[in-house]
């Protein structure tokens, strides 16, 4: 459920997919992860047979790769373990119900030395790819685990040499910013943790039962036209050596149960809900309840939806719900702290060089901080323990009192950031950049909801605007960072409400998209709620998606632009619903 | 919305009329007992479809309404468990149906079909996708109502398009885009997935585990897929069908490098209908020792060098040979009108254009050939045929037909988009998967009148490299199937960018290549050939054929591009359509074999780690 790929899929394209889970008033509380950093197992966990022989074939790589020239200086084996149960279902019906186990084996190679390597972006040129792994076996045999880490460091080796010819070439003749000057990779101390290895054994019956029930509801709408319901338990382990002594195992397991509706409005435009549930203990599963209350609100929006009228563009004072907020400041200001945005020509550096200075009103504080679990009640999806260079995970203050004080790091140093905060993350397969883990906005100029909303009007009244924007529900967006383009941002919201200052009820509206750019949006935040609010999703760059949260209270934006959303012109179904016919064709049985 | 794993392409069917099913069989054979009610679900908005689906078209007076509409569905279960050095790589059971719908508008002899058009991404509702596996009513009904509607949508742009096109050519096509037939209902028991007899993760790991002993294999892979497929088949024309199918394989790539760098691959494969058939662990071991030991003798073998003169197919080569090179000739049908001509050019030059369209009664092999296509055939001599099928995917009954006879081409192979030189199908539109049903052949099989026996063939064939004063000759003992041999998608992309221009020309990939030099009879294992320029057009003139034959079961491809070309014999199980070639050894007068070409690989920097031989 990302948005259509339109636009070109680029390094630039961010996209995002976020739905969130409101929470009961209650100020964050954050969970440390249990850290175990002297290098024995914990209690209950064994050391897998794998990294036995991920070091060895790691020695011999080193022996040989290390003294060529150039020499292979660092070399890290990773090694995946998924084991994922999907159940999934469609207008009353399974679609699938399956389980899989595999391994997949990445390799990095980095050839020259900490301060050049094969990593480095000269000009305009994208840095060498050797292809995203390859699978192992889940058996444990190692001769033929080492068989595959052989062929595969190989062939990587192989790639970052002649990458790095090419770059020692291109750097002589391209210009260098001063960005650009900072080191290719940091120097961390290396990490031994052996945690226990996660798994799950679960009976798909219940479960198929379930989504079947969860999904033969929404054809009691005749406004929905399809829907999805899809149950996902994981279980993941990683397996990490690295030539400078890394040894990590860890795991961890997730289950998410995601609720998805499609209808269309009478001028052929399509109209979506999603909504998602995360969660990391079993016993947390969201009951039938919670998932009915859900499939409520989906409905009603929706069909409101369907039958709201078009808005114009306009531009005027807006209040965005916390799960709302979350999105925005996800898409308009985390994508933009992350680290090597600050360092790639191509890039805009919206905030390269104002660390130190204040981009945010003076009551709002951001931070990331992936070793929280939950906030609240709500599991966060962007928590984890090591990211995907080995570096154990670290809360970042982003900004402090409005100041923006760091970035994201992964081990892409920058000029005065030498070292990687634990931000390198990466979709298996892809090579890790600095991403957003939890995402959480703080303010001490908080208000009631209530409170806010009568802020909201006064302005509208103030500016004489006829309207006032409330935002409810977003479903992710792009922002552009790239040079190439403006630094602009856009948002799409799902769930639009008109708000009249003479004090008549809230319409729900459609066809608009939020844009603007960041520097000046950030600074039109007046006040916010009291209530922070979770989004858990998945978060498209660069490096493939990953899991993230973010976490806000409502706020209330002086001034937001909205535009004409693009939209399909395929009008809706010639003949109603088959359930829903009163034309008794067919019914021949 | 659900992906549409097998998206069908524009080059789409054909049609049927409403009149004709009106008055046809009303149900004949009640639906069978077995709690399926996808039939009654695709009856029942048919019913909707036929009657009520209309778009008025500003400008015009008539509403816009289907003359055709088809419903088709896919049941599969599918087992597959890969393995490589006796260590399990992945084991997985799936279960899945997909639903492909068709419109059509305009009519028989004038429709929305046989159009490339400039088609985009329609969005996530489309007329084709994944549906519920529960086989029940409700949720198959709401699935095809948007299925029907996009279908329908998207028929009544392509007809306007096609037709705007055909104003602007000079000349109007004179062939019908659709044929006429008689509807079939035919709804056969559902085969139920039976895969519990024996332990495959564990076969799969002790068969691979026999390349263990062959520590210069760089990559190995065993693959055990089994299939069971229900295909369902509804049309506004009054066809009803239901039919099962299931295919078991064992499939097998091997890679290593000579030690000059050349990259070196060989394969094995072994297909039956239903998995209990498959040969056990033993049989599969030696089978991987007998391609894995030819494939080390070839890392040892001198590179092949440029060569002219005469080649002898023995049967194990020739039949995968005629697999190749008549797979596109046999095709009748008209290829599609394509807006783009770049189509036309891809056709060309992967070999999909037939060079026996419009050439009824002229000879094309020698005087005593006979060539057949039989579905109905299960065995030739007691080795099973895979090729078989009742009906075809268009539901029209497949016919055994006589494609050669003494020598002259009497029969083109027909699904029902007409050709120039025939307007009916026979039974031959087939596809796997929902891919567009097109002419193929199920089991091919090649006969003589005049044959010899392998020693004469040899004789001849000797004799003949003696009268040119050559110092050696060719002999082919066994093709290349490059999809099961390469392992790495990134080879194999390499090898198709290679061949991509000659395989339209004749080019074939020889695996295992021996000179034979005329003064003593030796035999010398060469590698790296590859034969060019060996078209259809060189079976006219056979120099011999043997008394011998080879049963050659394989999977023709079903990816775009691929199917229908030259390299549509090259397919895997997973994704590919069963067929049998039985045919015997094949003396050509005169073959061009290049020799060894390409850039060389570098060989791995660090030695390879220790591979024991027993685990």
């Amino acid at each position: 459920m990302t948005t259509p790929g339109r636009l070109r899929v680029s390094p630039l394209l961010l996209v995002l997919s976020l739905l969130g889970v409101c929470l009961p008033a209650q100020l964050p509380v954050a969970q440390a992860a249990p850290r175990n950093g002297d290098g024995r197992p914990e209690a209950n966990a064994a050391r897998s047979p794998l990294l036995g022989a991920m070091k060895a074939e790691l020695d011999r790589s080193l022996d040989v790769l290390g003294k060529l020239d150039p020499p292979a200086y660092f070399i890290g084996y990773t090694v995946t373990e998924t084991q994922r149960a999907d159940v999934s279902g469609s207008n009353g019906a399974l679609l699938t119900s399956a389980e899989a186990k595999n391994r997949w084996l990445e390799v990095a190679v980095r050839s020259g030395s900490y301060d050049l390597d094969n990593t480095r972006k000269v000009g305009e040129r994208m840095a060498g790819n050797a292809g995203p792994g390859s699978p192992v076996p889940v058996d444990d045999d190692a001769e033929v685990l080492r068989r595959a880490i052989w062929l595969e460091t190989d062939r990587q080796y192989r790639a970052a040499a002649e990458a790095l010819i090419k770059i020692k070439t291109g750097k002589e003749v391209k210009v260098q910013t001063a960005e650009g000057q900072a080191p290719d990779f940091s120097r961390e101390t290396p990490r031994t943790s052996i945690g226990p290895q996660a798994s799950f054994t679960l009976d798909r019956r219940p479960w198929e039962q379930k989504v079947r029930a969860y999904t033969r509801v929404f054809r009691d709408s005749p406004a929905i036209i399809n829907s999805i319901v899809t149950f996902a338990a994981q279980a993941r382990n990683q397996y990490q050596v690295t030539s400078e002594g890394t040894q990590l195992q860890f795991g961890e397991v997730r289950y998410r149960l995601e609720l998805f509706i499609q209808g269309k409005a009478p001028d052929g435009m399509d109209i979506n809900r999603y909504f998602n549930f995360d969660w990391v203990n079993p016993a947390d599963a969201p009951d039938e309840k919670a998932v009915a209350a859900a499939e409520a609100t989906m409905r009603k929006e929706l069909e409101g939806l369907v039958a709201a009228p078009l808005i114009e563009p306009t531009a005027g004072p807006a209040m965005l719900t916390g799960r709302a907020a979350a999105v925005f400041f996800h898409e308009v200001f985390g994508h933009r702290a992350e680290g090597h945005r600050q360092k790639d020509i191509m890039e805009g550096q919206t905030f390269a060089r104002k660390v130190g200075e204040p981009i945010l009103p003076d009551f709002l504080s951001i931070t990331d901080d992936p070793t929280m679990k939950r906030l609240a009640t709500t599991d966060l999806l962007g928590y984890y323990q090591f990211d995907d260079e080995g570096v154990p995970a670290q809360r970042v203050p982003l900004i402090e009192h409005g100041v923006l004080r760091n970035f994201e790091m992964s081990r892409s140093p920058l000029i005065g950031f030498p070292n990687s905060n634990g931000h390198g993350r990466r979709q298996l397969g892809f090579a890790p950049v600095s991403r957003q883990g939890n995402l959480i906005v703080q303010s001490n100029k908080a208000v009631t909801n209530a409170q806010l909303r009568a802020k909201l009007v006064e302005l509208i009244k103030s500016q004489g605007k006829p309207f006032g924007l409330l935002i409810d529900d977003i479903a992710g967006g792009f922002t552009f960072t790239g040079r190439g383009q403006p630094q602009a941002f856009q948002v799409l919201p799902l769930v639009v409400y008109k708000v009249f200052p003479d004090g008549r009820p809230d319409e729900l509206v459609r066809g608009v998209d939020i844009v603007g750019t960041p520097l000046v949006s950030l600074t039109k935040i007046v006040a916010t709620g009291d209530t922070p609010e979770v989004f858990n999703g998945y978060c498209g760059a660069e490096s493939g998606s990953v899991p993230v949260a973010a976490a806000s209270p409502a706020i209330l934006i002086s001034e937001l632009e909205v535009q004409k959303k693009e939209t399909s012109t395929d009008k809706p179904p010639i003949l109603p619903p088959p359930a829903h016919d009163v034309v008794k064709t067919g019914a021949s049985q | 919305m659900k992906r549409a794993i097998h998206h069908l392409t524009t080059l789409s069917l054909l049609a049927l009329s409403l009149l004709q099913a009106a008055t046809l069989h009303a149900r004949a054979k009640a639906a069978p007992a077995d709690n399926d009610r996808t039939i009654q679900a695709m009856r029942d908005e048919m019913a909707r479809a036929k009657t009520r689906l209309e778009l008025s078209i500003p400008g015009t007076d008539a509403p816009v309404r289907p003359y055709f509409v088809q419903y088709r569905l896919l049941d599969v279960d599918v087992k597959t468990v890969i393995a490589e050095f006796g260590a399990l790589l992945s084991s997985t059971t799936t279960r899945n149906r997909f639903m492909a719908v068709e419109a059509r508008i305009g009519g028989y002899k004038l429709d929305s079909s046989n159009f490339v058009g400039e088609d985009g991404f329609r969005g996530f509702i489309g007329s084709s996708g994944a549906v519920g596996i529960d086989r029940d009513y409700d949720s198959l009904r709401q699935d095809l109502w948007i299925a029907t509607d996009q279908a329908f949508k998207e028929a009544v742009e392509t007809y306007s398009r096609k037709r705007a096109y055909l104003s602007s050519l000079a000349r109007q096509p004179d062939m019908d885009d659709f044929s006429r037939e008689q509807p079939i209902v035919s709804v056969d028991p559902r085969l139920e997935p039976d895969w519990s007899a024996r332990n495959w993760d564990q076969e799969a790991r002790d068969a691979s585990a026999a390349l263990r002993a062959y520590p210069q294999l760089y990559n190995s892979r065993v693959t055990y897929y089994f299939l069971y497929a229900t295909e369902y088949l509804l049309t506004s024309e009054g066809t009803e069908i239901r039919a099962s199918r299931s295919l078991a394989s064992i499939e097998a790539g091997l890679e290593t490098l000579a030690d000059d760098g050349m990259p070196l691959h060989h394969f094995y494969s072994t297909y039956a209908a239903r998995p209990a058939e498959l040969p056990g662990t033993d049989a599969v071991r030696k089978g991987l020792n007998v391609s894995a030991t030819e494939l080390v003798a070839l890392r040892a073998a001198p590179p092949a060098q440029d060569y002219t003169g005469p080649v002898l197919f023995e049967a194990r080569a020739a039949a995968p040979l005629l697999a190749q090179m008549l797979g596109p000739s046999l095709n009748g049908s008209r290829p599609p009108l394509a807006f783009a001509p770049v189509m036309d050019q891809i056709l060309t030059s992967f070999g999909g254009k037939s060079d026996w369209v419009g050439r009824i009664g002229a000879r094309v092999f020698p005087a005593g050939v006979t060539l057949v296509d039989d579905p109905s055939a299960k065995d030739y001599r007691g080795q099973p045929l895979l090729g078989g099928f009742s009906v075809d995917e268009e539901g029209v009954r497949a016919q055994k037909l006589t494609l050669v006879e003494n020598g002259a081409l009497k029969n083109l192979l027909m699904s029902r988009r007409p050709g120039p030189d025939s307007d009916r199908s026979n039974g031959h539109g087939r596809s796997a998967f929902l891919n567009d049903p097109r002419p193929t052949m199920s089991n091919l099989l090649f006969s003589s009148s005049e044959t010899v026996s392998s020693d004469e063939l040899r004789k001849r064939f000797l004799d003949k490299c003696r009268e040119e004063k050559l110092a050696y000759c060719i002999v082919v003992r066994e093709m290349d199937n490059p999809i099961l041999s390469f392992d790495r998608q990134d080879d194999f992309s390499e090898l198709l960018a290679s061949l991509g221009g000659g395989a339209g020309t004749g080019d074939r990939l020889p695996l295992v290549v021996y000179r034979v030099y005329p003064a003593d009879g030796r035999e010398e294992l060469v590698r790296g050939s590859r034969i060019i320029g060996l078209s259809v057009r060189a079976l006219r003139n056979l120099a011999g054929i043997g008394d011998d034959s080879y049963v050659h079961n394989y999977m023709q491809s079903q990816i775009t591009g691929f199917a229908g070309t030259a390299l549509g014999a090259f397919g895997t199980a997973q994704g590919g359509l069963p067929a049998s070639v039985v045919a015997p050894s094949l003396l050509f007068d005169e073959v061009e074999v290049r020799g060894a070409r390409g850039e060389p690989k570098r060989l791995p920097l660090v030695s390879a780690p220790q591979l024991t031989a027993t685990r």
